[in-house]
């Protein structure tokens, strides 16, 4: 049961639902949540496959990245939208039309 | 035996949590649910073997990034947004009748048994090499990596979170009244 | 597995041969499942010393404080009010829980319960003596503090699902005090950590000693430095006072627990007492010696484990008293002065310490102040 296939399946869901979400939502912090999870399908699938495939540790360092990457893509993203609130008083994403205020 | 109980609970939530969290209503209970999957994703962490990763993903998924967006959550209009919006969620009109559903569904259902079938040709050819490592601490590991062959990266790694911590200050800084 | 508490009890033949008993009844190898056993009945032992500790905790504060303001304090239940906290307990336990009309029912439901687990999270590393650790994880710390963070979130979720200004502002500021002030916490842990060469408890504690030379509070000034950090920054994660700025009393009217009544509100206030006493315990852990003992009396025998585990209470007990003299001695602070403190003052001396350690051990290895200073 716990092989690389069921990894790749779990992975696989969370990818669709991050992506179905970035679909279908038109609030941003709802797409940055999105995007939280497809990064976490992509860190899960590193680490499955240096487990059952390389056997290497590099598939350990590459999701630290990840998340590190995460971190910033999330503090950077939100103080735009807490702007974008501030000027809009909206964070639809259909109102983000302009690149100036 | 406890692996595998430790994996079907991981893998529950973090698959539940995921479906729930695109069809809770409510942006808010969107974060919530988004927790539970990145606390099942930090448990299949643990069944991989990879502890150092499973802690950095509570220490920063939960402690870091959660309470950020909850924060962005209420100071971007809170528990009313879902309702009070001109264009929320719920008035998304339905892209599509009962027969674009189905040949929708049919083409989903037969596109999914590919992608498994794919999925388990890979997972085949590397069932030789897929006897278990004995489970060790990554720790030292991982620690040594970091400063030897991957020092490049982690550098840069750190500019860009300094970048990142000045750019949001700079960004979300209130406006100033004229 | 032999890092955890069931290596401890397989070092005795009585287990072994216990195992072995199962193994021939059952049929077949029976190790997991007693470890199992040995891991579930360690846990709800625990789980018990936890509310215990967090019920002392509150009696304890009730105490102190009427002894600092010269009043008797609770002194009718039991010799000195001792079984004041069990009344306490049926008092929560049989009040009507309350949930206002228009809060948020999910949320206001799992709020305190992520509170407490993420308390009860942290039991599972404490190193209460060399055998009675539950699991000595390598990433111990790291663990800890993930897992802590839960309490953050369920302080700042109780307080928006309340649906109560109070609360929200309460919540808020948690939040916001939660998150900041982790950052010169763990680089406080990391200037020992630089000197312990590992991220769990027995890396921590090997290189410690029972007297207070061989403690890495005395290890050299840069350690010194940080304990001080370490405390201030643990005082404001705790929501305790001078920085009990979410729970407030005289502007926010409780704070983010406004609005919970019975059991969910002692979960929050048992978690609040027990997670002072998690990071009394760290404290002792990573600058005080922890659980050793001088001279190693006792050595890895019952006794010894005894004298252990009552060496790491009594250190923790001092902790403990003194964050509650400290509650009851400071007026609390401004939420700017907060805020200033954190970022412009401990950050920036946290840092120092970081690169002072290292620079340190660059320079003199992993000796200490008393090794450089009589040889």
């Amino acid at each position: 049961m716990m092989n690389l296939a069921a990894y790749l399946f779990i992975s696989l869901v969370l990818f669709l639902c991050g992506i179905i979400v970035i679909i279908a939502r038109k609030n941003i912090v709802a797409i940055l949540i999105g995007m939280e999870l497809i990064l976490n399908a992509a860190a899960l699938n590193f680490v499955a496959y240096s487990r059952y495939v390389t056997h290497h540790i590099d598939g350990h360092i590459f999701p630290l990245f990840i998340i590190v990457v995460a971190a910033a893509e999330a503090v950077v993203g939100l103080a735009i939208v807490i702007r974008f609130f501030q000027i809009k008083e909206t964070i639809h994403i259909d109102d983000a039309t302009q690149l100036q205020s | 035996m406890f692996l595998q109980v430790v994996f079907i609970l991981s893998a529950l939530l973090t698959v539940v949590s995921a479906v729930m969290v695109v069809f809770t209503r409510h942006i808010m209970y969107a974060a919530v649910y988004l927790l539970g999957s990145l606390i099942g994703v930090a448990g299949l962490y643990l069944t991989l073997g990879a502890d150092t990763l499973a802690a950095t993903q509570l220490l920063v998924y939960v402690g870091g990034i959660l309470i950020i967006m909850i924060f962005a959550i209420m100071l971007t209009g809170g528990q009313d947004f879902m309702k009070n919006s001109r264009k929320s969620f719920l008035q998304v009109p339905f892209m599509g009748n009962v027969k674009t559903y189905v040949f929708g569904g049919l083409a989903a259902l037969v596109m999914g048994s590919i992608g498994t079938k794919l999925i388990m040709n890979v997972a085949d050819r590397f069932s030789e090499h897929s006897e278990m490592l004995s489970y060790q601490s990554t720790i030292e590991v991982i620690g040594e990596a970091l400063v030897t062959d991957h020092v490049l990266v982690f550098e840069i790694s750190s500019v860009l979170l300094l970048g990142a911590l000045i750019g949001a200050a700079t960004i979300a800084r209130p406006i100033k009244k004229q | 597995m032999e890092h955890t508490i069931v290596g401890y009890f397989l070092q005795f033949e009585i287990m072994k041969n216990l195992v072995e008993m199962a193994s021939s009844t059952l049929g077949f190898n029976a190790s997991s499942i007693i470890a199992f056993i040995i891991f579930l009945t360690a846990s709800l032992i625990l789980l018990l010393i936890a509310a215990t500790i967090g019920g002392l905790g509150t009696f304890a504060e009730r105490k102190i404080s009427a002894d600092m303001q010269m009043r008797p304090g609770p002194n009718r239940v039991g010799p000195y009010g001792i079984v004041q906290m069990v009344a306490d307990f049926i008092k929560l336990f049989l009040k009507e829980d309350i949930v206002p009309v228009n809060a948020d029912r999910f949320l206001f439901y799992i709020a305190p319960i992520l509170a407490i687990v993420g308390v009860l999270g942290t039991f599972a590393v404490l190193p209460i003596s060399s055998g009675l650790i539950i699991s000595d994880l390598n990433v111990a710390l790291f663990y800890a503090v993930g897992i802590s963070s839960l309490v953050g979130l369920g302080i700042f979720l109780g307080g928006y699902a309340s649906n109560s200004k109070w609360s929200m502002l309460g919540g808020m500021r948690g939040a916001a005090q939660i998150v900041s002030y982790e950052i010169p916490v763990i680089l406080s842990m990391f200037t020992v950590i630089l000197f312990a060469g590992g991220l769990s408890f027995g890396a921590i504690l090997e290189n410690q000693s029972g007297g207070p030379i061989g403690w890495y509070l005395f290890h050299n000034p840069f350690t010194f430095i940080a304990f001080f950090v370490y405390f201030i920054g643990i005082l404001a994660e705790t929501n305790r006072a001078p920085f009990d700025l979410p729970e407030s009393e005289s502007e926010l009217v409780s704070g983010y627990n406004t609005e919970f009544t019975g059991m969910r509100y002692a979960f929050f206030a048992l978690a609040e007492y027990m997670e002072v006493f998690v990071v009394a315990a760290f404290a002792s852990a990573l600058f005080l010696g922890g659980y050793k003992i001088p001279f190693n009396i006792g050595g890895d025998s019952l006794i010894g484990q005894v004298l252990q585990a009552g060496m790491f209470f009594t250190k923790v007990a001092l902790i403990y008293y003194v964050v509650i003299w400290i509650r009851w001695t400071l007026p609390r602070m401004r939420v700017d002065n907060l805020m200033t403190l954190c970022w412009k003052y401990l950050t920036p001396i946290a840092f120092f310490n970081l690169i002072g350690s290292a620079v340190w051990i660059y320079y003199f290895g992993n000796k200490s102040m008393w090794n450089l200073i009589f040889s």
